[in-house]
């Protein structure tokens, strides 16, 4: 039985931000329904990675990935009977998680004024670029959006770039500020969620993306607001630890910080780490520079496995700058069944990643994969709303789902 | 505040740097008492980290990146090597309905406060055990941070710019906040989960965990294909403009994502229809991402034109997606933050007047959160001692003297 057993979501949003809500929240048990617009469904589906890059609508590796626990339907809310059935839905549900910008909403009549007359328990969780309110309520966006508004394009890449007007300021790789926000989003809903029994009332979540990855920078902000720092991608201004050393074949990252003596022990503790400025942490800080060409000197001779060999006998915070390969062979997340393997009815069996977290009474599980398009809809439609066969026959002919 | 969602709840915390405080921080805006228990004898690293002018490192109750993780909280000491100490936090537990911690191995075992002992006291505890790498298993000891988790876990191989080296994800540390978010988003699942059913329970949370779930499109792309990715900064696997481009002033900045025919023809016409656009190589969508290279230097000579507000303002009202790259001072002053109020202002009592990052998270309703500063080292002693557990004025002036609340 799964922690969230008994919740009711409707999730109406494709992609990455909104699909991860959802999945947060099946993964854990809820009964999520996914609504789809007929015929290309969630843009996930034509994203990939898809086997041998033959793209297949059932075949999107971040489709797949993102919406398994999830049962799925089509729907074209463009009908005034799509509409209406979503309106049921509303109000049939716990929790309704949604992407539409604003205005967007509005003209489809499910924005939040509207459902709360139809379910006044609902609680809807909208995800936009900049939220539901403010100048830019309207704006459109995307993950490289969504980074650089927030500033956190603006301290990528950590360790600086020699020339500032030459290289730009750098979203994080694949679709992390997504995935930010979709978390930003699904720990937002379980407030609502856990006190939903205490009152009984609605609530709108208004989630901008903006907002979810300004937040990670806070303690950046904070120099800022506080000392009035304000940092660019200029080299060598990283100082605590978490730095990259290149090493004979490959790269290592190194947090020295507090862990400096045993990092000078792993090295063999050279001469220079003996000089008087690196003895205490002020004016080590302050010839950080020199501490890492020293470093780098040491890690320049030796391979990215010997360190990382010699990081766990010295104890001292440290990793290869590893791929994906080493990740998915990775024998601590081995040992700790973190891989599933999940077997989808097109797409076949393939290993995804698992729990980000293990629950002792509730555990993470996955009942079923990502659904096929509209793969539900006899379920919901006949099972669940009452339709009988040939009204949903007519629905499809209509284009209502 | 009664009407907030978590109102009734209280943690005892001992989250400590980055991702633990950052956790208790959400569910402590959300109406938990969270009551950090802290230690003179090891005080919380980020205590001395970032130093407000007038201030020296050692004042540890005016560190501005502690600040930003721990307002909202209250903080108790305790010295653990003191039995005494250890029945104080065993009968603060037994009050409690969470415990988090994000210790670097098993120090709450070894106190005697594992879950196994702490669920004979407080039978539906939920207790969170955040880590790098997870509490069983051959690197449950190794100690991490969040840039050393980004090099395990792929993502420092994929960040850079296209055709160059890997780099380091950003300057915050990026995974501490996918740790801290995943584990509050556990820990409420564990309470909806309690108050249905009366049942508690253990977490135990890697932030690799976490972290490989963000890079689910990367794994995928792995076990599907044998596709290792590669690095490519502001770029997409489809749309072309996406970058980001160079605006008028000093290092200014502005980010483009061009989707489709319809928002192409919206930028040619925003940037006045120059003739450029009309090349043939430009003409569609495929043509336009195999030219990005000549496409991205023409539009950034129209943006360099340009304030970085401007261009973003004059393109989205073209129906275009554009956004201000922003450094943190930006963010201070950005309309729609502002307009949304999104920092916090409190008065603390050592710094004075602090502003400082909220969450995307606020009550409902309410248009001044009203959160209190971060914490001094030890300052709810009384109160937590005192009220909560019923100990006798005396007897606390005795146990802060034999430094057992220390």
């Amino acid at each position: 039985m799964g922690a969230l057993n008994g919740l009711k979501v409707l999730e109406f949003g494709e992609f990455v931000s909104g699909p991860y809500c959802g999945k947060l929240l099946a993964d854990l048990g809820a009964e999520v329904i996914k609504v789809e617009k007929p015929g290309l469904g969630d843009r996930g589906r034509s994203w990939g990675p898809f086997p041998g890059d033959i793209p297949h609508a059932e075949k999107s590796g971040l489709f797949l990935f993102l919406n398994t626990n999830k049962s799925g339907i089509t729907l074209n809310l463009e009908s005034a009977l799509g509409l209406k059935i979503f309106h049921r839905l509303a109000a049939w549900a716990d929790v309704l998680i949604e992407d539409r910008l604003p205005r967007e909403s509005v003209r489809l009549g499910i924005d939040y004024r509207r459902l709360k007359k139809l379910n006044p328990a609902l609680i809807v969780t909208s995800i936009t670029p900049f939220g539901q309110t403010g100048p830019y309520k309207n704006y459109k966006g995307n993950d490289l959006v969504s980074s650089h508004t927030s500033s956190e394009a603006f301290g990528n890449p950590a360790e600086g770039v020699d020339d500032i007007e030459r290289y730009s300021p750098l979203k994080g790789p694949m679709h992390a500020a997504d995935f930010m926000t979709g978390l930003s989003a699904a720990v937002s809903t379980m407030s609502a969620v856990v006190s939903r029994g205490g009152n009984g009332s609605g609530r709108h979540i208004d989630i901008s993306a903006q907002e979810s990855l300004a937040s990670v920078v806070r303690q950046e902000l904070a120099f800022c607001l506080c000392e009035g720092l304000c940092p660019t991608r200029q080299k060598g201004r990283k100082r605590r630890g978490g730095i990259l050393y290149p090493c004979r074949d490959g790269y290592v990252c190194i947090w020295a910080g507090p862990h400096w003596q045993k990092l000078v022990a792993m090295m063999g503790n050279p001469d220079w780490a003996k000089a008087e400025i690196f003895q205490n942490p002020a004016t080590r800080a302050e010839h950080m520079d020199d501490f890492n060409m020293l470093v780098e000197l040491w890690t320049r001779e030796h391979t990215t496995a010997e360190i990382d060999r010699a990081g766990i006998s010295f104890d001292v915070p440290l990793s290869p700058v590893r791929t994906v390969k080493e990740l998915v062979a990775d024998a601590q997340l081995e040992y700790r069944d973190f891989f599933v393997e999940i077997d989808h009815p097109v797409a076949g069996k393939l290993k995804y990643p698992g729990a980000p977290y293990k629950l002792s009474a509730t555990p993470w599980e996955i009942q079923i994969p990502a659904p096929l398009l509209g793969e539900h809809n006899e379920k919901i439609y006949c099972g669940m709303l009452g339709y009988s066969r040939p009204d949903l026959v007519r629905m499809r002919q209509a284009g209502i789902v | 505040m009664r009407n907030l969602p978590l109102h009734g709840i209280r943690i005892t915390d001992f989250g400590q740097m980055w991702a633990g405080p950052h956790l208790s921080q959400w569910l402590a805006v959300m109406g938990a008492e969270v009551i950090k228990v802290e230690t003179h004898l090891r005080i919380d690293f980020m205590r001395m980290v970032g130093t407000p002018p007038g201030f020296e490192r050692s004042d540890f109750n005016a560190g501005t990146a502690f600040a930003s993780l721990n307002f909202g909280k209250k903080s108790v000491t305790l010295n653990m090597n003191a039995p005494r100490a250890l029945e104080l936090a065993r009968d603060l537990i037994k009050i409690s309905d969470i415990v988090t911690e994000n210790f670097g191995g098993p120090i709450l075992e070894r106190w005697g406060l594992g879950y196994e002992d702490l669920k004979k006291i407080r039978p539906d505890l939920i207790m969170y055990a955040g880590s790098g790498y997870g509490r069983s298993g051959p690197h449950k000891a190794r100690p991490a941070y969040a840039e050393i988790v980004e090099a395990y876990d792929g993502s420092t191989y994929l960040n850079g710019y296209p055709g160059g080296e890997p780099a380091t994800v950003g300057v915050s540390p990026w995974t501490d906040a996918t740790q801290a978010m995943h584990g509050a988003f556990a820990i409420m699942a564990a309470l909806y989960h309690r108050n249905k059913t009366g049942e508690g329970q253990y977490i135990d949370a890697a932030m690799i965990e976490g972290s490989s779930n963000f890079l689910g499109e990367m794994v995928m792309g792995y076990t599907i294909n044998g596709d290792l990715g590669e690095r490519m900064g502001n770029r997409d696997k489809t749309m072309a403009p996406h970058g980001c481009y160079r605006c008028r002033g000093e290092d200014e900045w502005v980010a483009i994502a061009v989707s489709g025919q319809a928002e192409w023809k919206a930028l040619v016409k925003a940037m006045g229809s120059p003739a450029w656009t009309k090349k043939e190589e430009f003409s569609d969508e495929l043509s336009r991402w195999h030219h990005q290279d000549e496409l991205d230097r023409l539009v950034e000579a129209w943006t360099r034109g340009y304030t970085q507000y401007e261009v973003m303002e004059r393109l989205q009202k073209a129906g275009v997606a554009a956004g201000a790259s922003l450094n943190v001072k930006d963010l201070v002053t950005d309309p729609q933050l502002k307009e949304r109020r999104f920092f916090v202002e409190m008065d603390h009592p050592v710094i004075g007047k602090l502003t400082l990052a909220g969450l995307p998270w606020r009550p409902a309703g309410r248009k001044r959160a009203g959160y209190r500063y971060p914490p001094l080292l030890g300052e709810d002693n009384d109160y937590v001692f005192g009220k909560l557990l019923g100990i006798p004025a005396a007897e606390i002036a005795r146990l802060k003297d034999d430094k057992v609340i220390y």
